[in-house]
C-alpha cells in the first residue's frame, strides 16, 4: 500500500504541533497519504478562471474601528486557564537560553 | 404519561398561553425522555439549571411563539456558564464566559436550553462517530448513525427529546443528518446568521441554522436567529423579514433546475425514483422543472477538503493549553506543551485534518492548493448563479443514500467527505439550502430531498419545502 515517509509524517506534525504516538505514526502514513491523493486532484482541474473567492459575501465587507472596547477583568478572562499564578497564565520554560 | 412534546409548537404555544402546561411541564417531559433514552446519546451536557429556569418563566406571559419551548444548542456553540466541548478532550473541561449571539437570542425569545447537543469532534466528520464521548445513535434505527457533524442535534430532535435544536453546517452538518433521520434542516445564506460564539472550523463556510421536525418550525426559528451583528464582520445586514411568508403558497409556475449529476449513478436507485416521483408531483401542481448541466460540482469535494482542512488548521492553533482546555503535563518547555496537548487532547479525524491543513498552507504549496481551490471556488459560484438566472430553485437528493451502519466508514479518511459529495457544493457558494423529509425507503429509512435557493431567498426554499411536506 501507498504510504508516506516516516519522515513526512513527523514534518506535518511538526507543522502541527501535534506529537504522535509510534503508532499513530505508522497508522498516518497510510491515512495521510489519502487524504494527500485526495488534494492533489485540485491540480487535474484545468478550466477555471483567475479571480479567487475569499469569501461568499459580496456586500457590505466592513471593519470595525479601532477603538478600544469592553474589556474582561483578569480573573474572568484566566478562568479557564489550566495553570494559574494570580492573575498570570502559568506556563513552562519559553526562553531557555 | 403527558405527551405535550409530540406536539406542534403552536399548540404547545396556546396550551402555555391557556395556562393548562407551565415551562416545567415541558423541561420535565424532555429530561425524562432523555433519561429514558440514554442510549441515544444525543448530548453532551445536561443543563442542570434548565428546571430553574423553567420555574422562572412560569410567572411569566407567553410573548412568542418559541417561548418556554425546550431547545437542544450544537456543542460547537458557547453558553455562558455551561460545558460547551466541541465533542473534544482537549474542551472537556470548558466553561465559556459568554454566549454566542445565537444563544442570546433564544434565551430572549424565552426558550430553554435543555442541554448541548453531541456531535463529530470540533465538527469534523459526517456520522458524529469521531465524538469524544461516542456516537448519538439514530432514533429510527439504533444500529445506524445519524449522519453529521450535527448527529447529536438530529437524534434528540427526531427521538423527540426535544422539538428543536441548532446545529451547523460547513459541508453538509445540519442538510445531511437531517436528511438520514427524517427532519427538516436548513443552512441560512452564509451570513445571515451571526457566528460570535460558534468555535470556528472553516470560517468562509461555517453557518448556524434550525434543525426541526416540520419547514413551518423550521423557518419560525430562523426568523429568531437571523441578523446583522456587530460581533461578526461577515453578518449581514438585512431588512427584517418573515420566513414563513410564503408557506402553502402555491408552486405553480416556479422554475426548477434539476443538475444531472444528482441524480447520476453515485446515487442509490431507491432514492434516485423518489426524488423523480416528487418531480413529477410538482410537474403536476404546475411546476417547471428542467434537468440541466452544472459544471464544477464534482470538483465540490475536492475544493472542500483544500479549504476546510486549510482554514482549521489556522482556526484550531487556538487549543494550545495555555488559555483553556485540556493541558498535558509534564513538558518541560513551551513548545512541548503545545504538541504534547494537542497530541493528547485532538482526536484522530482532527489530527489528520489539521497535519493536512497545515501542509496545505506551507509555503508554495498555499498557492498549488489553497489559492487554487478559491479560483475554483470562485467558477463554481458563477456556475450556480447562472442557473439561477434562470430558475428559482435548484433540487437534488440530499445525500446519495440513506443512514449507514455505525463503524463502516470509521477510519477511513476519504469516505467521511464523500456522505457529503452532494450537498458540500451550496456551501463553496454560500448558499441556503434545506433538506426536507420525502418518505422513506424500503427498509423504513428517510429519505431527503435537499432545496438550493438563490442568496438570501430562503423563503422560496421554504415554499417548495412546504408543499413537498404535505404530500411525502
Amino acid at each position: 500500500m501507498d504510504k508516506l515517509s516516516r519522515e513526512e509524517v513527523l514534518h506535518v506534525a511538526h507543522l502541527a504541533r501535534i506529537s504522535l504516538t509510534e503508532e499513530e505514526i505508522e497508522k498516518f502514513r497510510v491515512q495521510l497519504k489519502v487524504l494527500m491523493d485526495d488534494i492533489d486532484k485540485i491540480k487535474e482541474v484545468k478550466d477555471f478562471d483567475d479571480e479567487m473567492m475569499y469569501t461568499p459575501i459580496n456586500e457590505n465587507t466592513r471593519l470595525r474601528d479601532d477603538v478600544v472596547g469592553e474589556m474582561l477583568s483578569a480573573k474572568v478572562a484566566t478562568i479557564n486557564a489550566p495553570k494559574k499564578n494570580g492573575s498570570f497564565i502559568e506556563v513552562p520554560v519559553m526562553i531557555n537560553e | 404519561m403527558s405527551k405535550y412534546l409530540d406536539l406542534g409548537i403552536k399548540e404547545i404555544h396556546e396550551l402555555l398561553v391557556d395556562k393548562k402546561i407551565t415551562p416545567l411541564d415541558l423541561v420535565e417531559e424532555s429530561l425524562k425522555r432523555i433519561k429514558e433514552n440514554k442510549d441515544l446519546n444525543a448530548f453532551i451536557t445536561i443543563n442542570d439549571k434548565v428546571r430553574e429556569e423553567a420555574k422562572n418563566l412560569g410567572e411569566v406571559d407567553p410573548d412568542n411563539l418559541f417561548f418556554g419551548i425546550p431547545i437542544a444548542v450544537k456543542d460547537n456553540i458557547v453558553t455562558k456558564d455551561l460545558r460547551t466541548t466541541c465533542a473534544s478532550h482537549i474542551l472537556d473541561n470548558f466553561i465559556p464566559i459568554y454566549d454566542a449571539t445565537v444563544v442570546e437570542k433564544i434565551k430572549e425569545a424565552k426558550m430553554l436550553i435543555i442541554g448541548k447537543a453531541n456531535m463529530d469532534e470540533f465538527a469534523m466528520g459526517s456520522t458524529s462517530e469521531t465524538s469524544y464521548f461516542g456516537a448519538p445513535l439514530n432514533p429510527l434505527d439504533k444500529k445506524r448513525v445519524t449522519g453529521g457533524s450535527s448527529g447529536g442535534s438530529a437524534s434528540a430532535v427526531a427521538g423527540g427529546l426535544v422539538p428543536l435544536a441548532l446545529g451547523t453546517d460547513t459541508g453538509g452538518s445540519i442538510r445531511q443528518p437531517s436528511s438520514y433521520t427524517g427532519l427538516v434542516g436548513m443552512k441560512p445564506t452564509y451570513g445571515r446568521v451571526s457566528r460570535y460564539g460558534l468555535v470556528a472550523f472553516a470560517s468562509s463556510l461555517d453557518q448556524i441554522g434550525p434543525m426541526t421536525r416540520t419547514v413551518y418550525e423550521n423557518s419560525s426559528l430562523l426568523n429568531i436567529l437571523v441578523g446583522e451583528d456587530e460581533k461578526d464582520l461577515t453578518s449581514v445586514s438585512k431588512d427584517k423579514e418573515d420566513f414563513t411568508r410564503l408557506i402553502g403558497e402555491d408552486v405553480k409556475g416556479m422554475k426548477i433546475a434539476l443538475p444531472k449529476y444528482f441524480i447520476s449513478d453515485i446515487v442509490d436507485e431507491e432514492i434516485n425514483k423518489r426524488v423523480k416521483e416528487v418531480i413529477s408531483y410538482l410537474k403536476e401542481k404546475g411546476a417547471v422543472i428542467d434537468i440541466v448541466d452544472m459544471n464544477y460540482l464534482d470538483t465540490a469535494v475536492n475544493l472542500y477538503q483544500i479549504i476546510a482542512m486549510a482554514e482549521a488548521s489556522s482556526n484550531l492553533a487556538r487549543f494550545d493549553g495555555v488559555r483553556y482546555g485540556t493541558r498535558a503535563t509534564a513538558a518541560k518547555t513551551v513548545d512541548e506543551m503545545y504538541e504534547k496537548t494537542r497530541g493528547k487532547g485532538f482526536g484522530d479525524e482532527v489530527k489528520r485534518r489539521i497535519m493536512v491543513g497545515s501542509y496545505i498552507l506551507s509555503g508554495d504549496n498555499a498557492k498549488t492548493y489553497y489559492d487554487k481551490a478559491l479560483k475554483v471556488r470562485d467558477d463554481i459560484t458563477k456556475e450556480f448563479n447562472r442557473i439561477f438566472k434562470d430558475y428559482d430553485l435548484i433540487i437534488g437528493p440530499t445525500t446519495t443514500r440513506v443512514a449507514p451502519l455505525l463503524g463502516i466508514t470509521k477510519d477511513d479518511p476519504h469516505k467521511a467527505f464523500m456522505d457529503d459529495v452532494l450537498v458540500i457544493p451550496v456551501n463553496m457558494a454560500g448558499l441556503p439550502a434545506l433538506s426536507v423529509p420525502v418518505g422513506k425507503n424500503s427498509e423504513g429509512l428517510p429519505i431527503g430531498l435537499h432545496i438550493i435557493g438563490k442568496t438570501y431567498d430562503e423563503a422560496t426554499i421554504y415554499k417548495l419545502a412546504s408543499n413537498i411536506e404535505e404530500v411525502f
